[in-house]
């Protein structure tokens, strides 16, 4: 409780603690900014471009401040376990979860995805093959998008992207929108079971940044610069690391959507146990869970959060077992308990969608992302493995 | 504190949907229509979004719109019949650049009649919007295609829209709501109960600084 107490405070800019200090000051001029936008919030149409929104790898880019002695030995403890002839996957996710220093980032979600092996020397092999399969399948079947089986497929992906991360200037390069229709493409054939399923797109984001960031300081950068190998690199990274998570959540894609059916009525139950306040409220003002909490499962979050937090709560799902389908869940009963406060003050249809719809999650960082999967934790604890144990 | 004039406001809530293929322009007409604004930047409508219009009718009556953005893509299993339930209107969209998305229009026009009805048993009120009119290419006449295509799939009519450039977006609503408002009051109360809510005193005083009576 103190804790979500001092990530309000945080948000509101008031003074406190001391390691949220720096963060604060360099954010100081844009702070009064988005307090008065945030106010704003509800009725403008589109998120205010502030900022923050470019600011997406995360809180620690350049820029920030120097590293802690804390944070240069988690640093030091990834580097030793990434070096090590055969990396301990187990000790990498431990260490992950609280957070995955930017400089290892890429090289750890690699490895984390289950993409690259844990033996040192196999991986280059390993990626190279990859790679050179991904564009074995671009060559085999890119053509075919304008074939009559698949050009609605393609047409719907390429009407997506350009509407993907519209606010940040690096998404509506003509290179990267090309990389993202292609991996999309070729992930949608080949998963006819789903096919392209809106919300998909968002997904790639995280991967491609993260891989970017590794040549170049994605906040403004034209891609088409990049040598081509590099960029094709980037490219077939980010579509096996895709497809490595949604192999995981496939059933939130399939026919009729049952795994997102099945996640929205476990969050209304967890929900229920939970806050029974925020339960019967909605009830009372007929609210029904669907109606906010599909995006929330669809997107994995993505559109309630900024890229920076998506990216660093992804470290935390990559380091949890079944992270993405089962402990998203808790997060986002955590996610929706942030906001207990000012659901329960609106009193009517309308105004509580269109909260839960806009919620003000515009200045978060990693602080609050930590806090959020604190709170999630905790929740898992004490609620999946004693399932009756809170039943009325 | 209720004087006489407020007394006799009335007050109307009705849910409105907003149907048609994946990047017609549903969200941007939407956009335009409350906050009288558009932007390129509308990301991809995940589920359904929500938003309220409202309208000062007349000196004696005030209107609340509940838009229903659904996704365009909603094309999965029985989704359409949870988001469709009480809704009393929907405007189904097209854009006249893509052909393909007209056709889809009967589809759509079809799922919405077999999944929600007014009490009395007829379909909701639907009006179809030929968006992007601002785009098209030939200057053909097709009024009486169209005309006749409405009849036939049972809309009340059509209108040629711009979200960009604000055409039509007002005067295809004002369209919807008289209709919805005719089978409003063509009904016994007691029938008609679920579409309208009768706001309390205190409610019906505060919005009436809006401008309502």
């Amino acid at each position: 409780n103190r804790g979500a107490r001092r990530a309000r405070d945080i948000r509101a800019g008031s003074t406190g603690t001391k390691n949220a200090t720096h963060h604060r000051q360099y954010n100081k001029n844009s702070s009064a900014h988005i307090r008065s936008t945030l106010q704003k919030q509800q009725s403008l149409p589109v998120r205010p471009i502030i900022p923050l929104v470019a600011r997406m790898s995360d809180q620690n880019a350049s820029g920030a401040p120097p590293m802690t002695v804390r944070e240069k030995s988690r640093l030091d403890k990834f580097k030793q376990l990434l070096a090590s002839p055969n990396t301990d996957l187990e000790e990498l996710r431990k260490h992950s979860w609280s957070g995955i220093p930017r400089e290892v980032r890429p090289i750890t979600w690699r490895l984390l995805s289950g993409y690259l092996p844990a033996n040192k020397e196999r991986r280059e092999l390993v990626l190279k093959r990859k790679r050179d399969e991904y564009f074995g399948f671009i060559e085999q079947y890119y053509h075919s998008r304008t074939d009559e089986h698949y050009k609605d497929t393609y047409r719907q992906i390429h009407i997506d992207i350009p509407r993907t991360n519209p606010l940040i200037p690096l998404f509506q390069q003509p290179v990267v929108q090309e990389v993202f229709e292609r991996i999309l493409f070729i992930w949608a054939i080949r998963h006819p079971a789903s096919g392209y399923v809106q919300g998909i797109n968002d997904l790639v984001t995280p991967f491609f940044v993260v891989f970017l960031s590794e040549f170049v300081n994605v906040e403004n950068f034209e891609v088409a610069a990049l040598p081509l190998d590099t960029r094709r690199n980037i490219e077939a990274d980010s579509f096996w690391c895709m497809s490595k998570l949604l192999d995981g959540i496939q059933d939130n894609y399939t026919f009729a959507q049952p795994g997102i059916q099945n996640k929205v009525k476990a969050l209304e139950e967890l929900v229920s146990r939970i806050d029974e306040d925020i339960h019967n409220h909605f009830k009372r003002y007929e609210v029904e869970y669907l109606q906010f909490a599909f995006r929330w499962m669809n997107n994995l979050l993505m559109r309630e959060l900024p890229l920076r937090c998506t990216i660093r709560l992804w470290d935390t799902y990559q380091a949890e077992a079944e992270g993405f389908s089962h402990f998203h869940l808790y997060v986002c009963s955590a996610f929706l308990i942030e906001w207990r406060k000012e659901i329960l003050s609106m009193v009517d249809f309308q105004g509580l969608l269109m909260l839960l719809q806009n919620l003000p999650t515009i200045h978060w960082g990693n602080e609050e992302v930590g806090l959020l999967l604190a709170e999630a934790y905790r929740l898992k604890y004490m609620f999946a493995d004693a399932p009756s144990h809170y039943k009325r | 504190m209720a004087g006489g004039s407020v007394f006799e406001c009335k007050e109307y809530l009705f849910k409105v949907l907003v149907i048609g293929e994946l990047g017609v322009g549903k969200t941007s007409i939407i956009k335009r229509y409350v906050h009288q604004l558009f932007s390129q930047h509308y990301r991809a409508t995940i589920g359904v979004d929500f938003a309220l219009k409202v309208i000062n009718w007349d000196s004696k009556t005030l209107v609340r719109l509940q838009l229903w953005d659904i996704a365009g893509q909603e094309r999965f299993g029985n989704m359409t019949r949870v988001y469709y339930k009480e809704a009393v209107g929907a405007f189904v969209v097209f854009d006249v650049t893509r052909g393909s998305t007209f056709e889809a229009v009967s589809k759509w026009k079809h799922d919405l009649d077999s999944k929600v009805k007014l009490a009395n048993g007829n379909p909701i009120p639907s009006v179809l919007l030929a968006n992007k009119c601002d785009q098209k290419k030939e200057s053909s006449n097709n009024t009486a295609l169209m005309d006749n295509f409405c009849k036939e799939t049972g809309f009340l009519g059509w209108f040629e829209t711009s979200a960009k450039d604000n055409i039509n977006v007002d005067e295809a609503a004002r369209f919807l709501v008289e209709n919805i408002l005719a089978n409003d009051k063509g009904l016994p109360y007691e029938e008609s109960n679920g579409d309208r809510i009768k706001l309390d005193q205190e409610t019906v005083a505060a919005e009436s600084k809006s401008g309502c009576c």
